[in-house]
């Protein structure tokens, strides 16, 4: 690259990465309002925290439960709106607030002092204690916090429980993960000692694995600490103040006692009835139709825009040239997961409706066109200057020279090399579970949530991966030959 | 004579390396021109000038009253479909058969029907030899046979004038023979050229008039029987003591 090329390119990129930043802040307090012309309440929640929030499947269709879901129902309906649960990563919530991908977050989260700083929380509606998960041989070893010396220690990430054993167990390592199921399967396959987490939920993974027990370690948490709260964005005092009435209306029935927490029970002992993997095989075919779905919308977009790509690359135009290699180079420069959380967050905070399958589709097209363009480009190179030249000088212009004569030898000498990035899509669109988006790598999370099953849904997504990119790459085969011969 | 081409001023650099230096000829209508001399001497360079696949640093080529290095892209594609062009390793279009090489410029350049540009084709393959060879793929062909289509191929476009490359270096011996007589079939129905070669017998035969190039400029020209036999220049004299 030239030296003259590199402020081009400085400018571009910095343009780039201040496009998310530009939107002002909405008015004061318009959002109570908002969420009544809507006609939706969008909650967020990360529903891998029974008896919180979970999914069961009822007739075929995954529904959210939990005693939060329970909560979001009631909080709904005193705003007289429709309720819609969005499910994500905990680490997630928080930031699809301040984006305002969700209008509340009901998700067992503790209004600590830090979270505080950037969102509101309205009071307390249920406290529950501090407790770890253990395997049932260990139980003799563990009585309380300082009985775990040395030891490695899960927690969810962003959660309170990780900050917990980070501040009151300086001797130990915390290994944090961002699902539930995860840290589990790390217990239960000796990565970590113990888990800490929610009583309630530990209880739950305790009833439903019989190889797991809890302990009380008596962690030292102020009561600000200990109550879930349902968080807004900052300044919507006016959504916190119908959200108080509810929780005191909840609390004045003591309906998450008496009503939430024995509903939310009954569908886990459900659920765990029925986790034998067949009951779940719906699951996996909607991931595998989502993964599908995602992979080849974004092989078709990620292609067009990759010619393009290549074609800038290609020509004489320094500025044209500059624009190709700037995208192709920052993409390639930054991991995927990156970009599909800069899409979905930060593009979908200019355009607020921006759904996650598409902000997702977007992200992988867009990664995918780099790659393709520099594959592209360098089947154009390998098309000898004769070939051109031969064209040129029978008056053919440019655009039929490229039409008829060289991207058609350089698509036969890149197939094989495109075929990949196909396949490669395939493995690499799983990232899109980070976001929500209901792919096969989502679904087989939920599958583990449901059934309290750690490996085996790994194995049965990772054997339906490879089948689909095996068949694939059997199809792709067979094109190649068939192009051989032509 | 009508003058076909002017050539004015002409020359060309890479970079430091100046390779034509102040060229100026005129090609009259009908002329068959051998342009020979030893190698690096700028005689390719010179023949890509003319139909603007090199790009000359300074002067100009003139065809049909237009200067070829500096007319607009779409203009210098519409004069380039009246200079045919054959090189020296062919440049046949691997991904289509016979035909349609011969087929793909009368068709997506001129828009001419396809009914007509088949027919035309069948033509030209049988002018050049190779009626039986239409569906046949570039590999499938002796180097012979390929370089006869791309005679054919850019025949295909009704050319005033055709530039060859060195047509017969890439080939085997007895392969040379086939190809010199199309194109001395060419030259006897009338057909302009320019030939790039290293046929002295061909020169000889077929050509009315020799350039004799070296060191980037045309040395010395004539008709074939004054330069081979009584070369005035020392460095024809030299060249063809070696060449003969």
């Amino acid at each position: 690259m030239k030296i003259k090329n590199i402020g081009i390119i400085f400018v571009i990129v910095t343009i780039l990465l201040l496009i998310p930043f530009t939107k002002v802040n909405a008015a004061s307090d318009g959002y109570l309002q908002k969420v009544k012309d809507k006609g939706t309440l969008v909650v967020g929640t990360s529903a891998d925290y029974p008896p919180y929030e979970f999914t069961v499947k009822q007739s075929g269709k995954t529904e959210y439960v939990g005693l939060d879901i329970e909560i979001a129902k009631q909080f709904a309906k005193d705003l007289g709106v429709k309720l819609e649960i969005k499910n994500m990563n905990f680490d997630s919530l928080l930031v699809a607030l301040e984006t305002h991908k969700v209008d509340a977050v009901i998700s067992g989260m503790n209004p600590t002092p830090e979270r505080q700083k950037s969102v509101d929380f309205s009071n307390i509606y249920y406290r529950g204690k501090q407790y770890m998960l253990i395997e049932k041989k260990d139980k003799s070893l563990y009585k309380n916090i300082h009985s775990f010396k040395n030891k490695t220690i899960g927690a969810q990430t962003g959660s309170l429980q990780y900050d917990l054993v980070k501040n009151q167990m300086k001797n130990n390592q915390v290994k944090g993960l961002a699902k539930l199921n995860d840290l589990v399967i790390a217990l239960q396959s000796g990565k970590v000692n113990a888990v800490a987490m929610e009583e309630a939920t530990a209880k739950a993974f305790a009833k439903n694995n019989s190889s797991l027990e809890v302990i009380n370690p008596n962690f030292n948490v102020d009561s600000s600490q200990t109550g879930s709260a349902i968080a807004f964005p900052k300044g919507a005092k006016s959504l916190v103040k119908v959200a108080d009435k509810t929780i005191k209306k909840i609390q004045q029935k003591d309906l998450i006692n008496k009503e939430y927490i024995p509903l939310a029970g009954k569908y886990m002992t459900n659920n765990s009835k029925q986790n034998s993997m067949w009951n779940y095989w719906s699951y996996f075919a909607k991931g595998i139709e989502y993964t599908l779905i995602i992979t080849v919308v974004s092989v078709f977009f990620g292609f067009l825009l990759g010619v393009l790509l290549a074609l800038l690359r290609l020509s004489k135009g320094k500025f044209q040239r500059a624009i190709a290699i700037t995208y192709i180079e920052f993409i390639r420069g930054t991991p995927l997961m990156v970009q599909v959380m800069f899409v979905y967050f930060g593009i979908g905070a200019l355009v607020q409706s921006l759904p996650a399958l598409l902000a997702g589709i977007i992200a992988v097209s867009l990664n995918s066109a780099a790659y393709v363009a520099e594959v592209i480009r360098s089947g154009i190179e390998s098309i000898p200057k004769g070939q051109t030249e031969a064209a040129r000088s029978l008056g053919m212009s440019q655009t039929i020279t490229y039409r008829y004569v060289i991207i058609p030898q350089a698509l036969k000498n890149i197939w094989p090399a495109l075929g990949n990035e196909f396949i490669t899509l395939i493995k690499e669109s799983s990232i899109v579970s980070i976001i929500g988006v209901g792919d096969l790598m989502y679904q087989m999370q939920l599958v583990q949530s449901a059934t309290y099953k750690g490996v085996f849904p790994i194995f049965i997504t990772m054997v339906i991966y490879f089948v689909m990119t095996f068949g694939l790459s059997k199809i792709l085969g067979y094109f190649e030959g068939r192009m051989k011969h032509a | 004579m009508p003058n076909l081409i002017e050539i004015k001023n002409l020359e060309k650099s890479f970079g430091k390396n100046q390779v034509l230096k102040n060229i100026n000829e005129v090609v009259e209508k009908g002329q068959v021109i051998c342009v020979i001399g030893p190698s690096g001497s700028g005689k390719s360079t010179f023949l890509r000038c003319l139909n603007v696949l090199e790009k000359p640093t300074k002067g100009q080529v003139i065809f049909e009253n237009q200067d070829l290095t500096n007319i607009s892209e779409t203009a210098l594609n519409k004069l380039r479909e009246r200079m045919g062009m054959v090189f020296q390793s062919f440049n046949l279009f691997p991904n289509m058969n016979v035909l349609n090489n011969i087929k793909l410029a009368p068709l997506k350049v001129k828009m001419i029907s396809e009914i007509e540009t088949t027919k035309k084709a069948h033509e030209l393959l049988e002018q050049v030899g190779l009626a039986d060879k239409a569906e046949q793929f570039p590999a499938n062909l002796s180097g012979g046979q390929q370089q006869r289509v791309a005679i054919a191929r850019a025949l295909a476009m009704n050319p005033e004038v055709m530039l060859f490359d060195e047509p017969t270096s890439a080939l085997d011996p007895e392969m040379v023979g086939e190809v010199l007589k199309v194109m001395k079939d060419l030259a006897e129905s009338g057909m302009t050229m320019i030939v790039v070669t290293h046929e002295m017998g061909f020169a000889k035969e077929v050509a009315n008039q020799v350039w004799f190039m070296d060191e980037g400029f045309i040395q010395e020209k004539g008709s074939p029987n004054e330069f081979f036999v009584n070369p005035k220049t020392k460095r024809a004299k030299e060249f063809l003591s070696k060449v003969l």
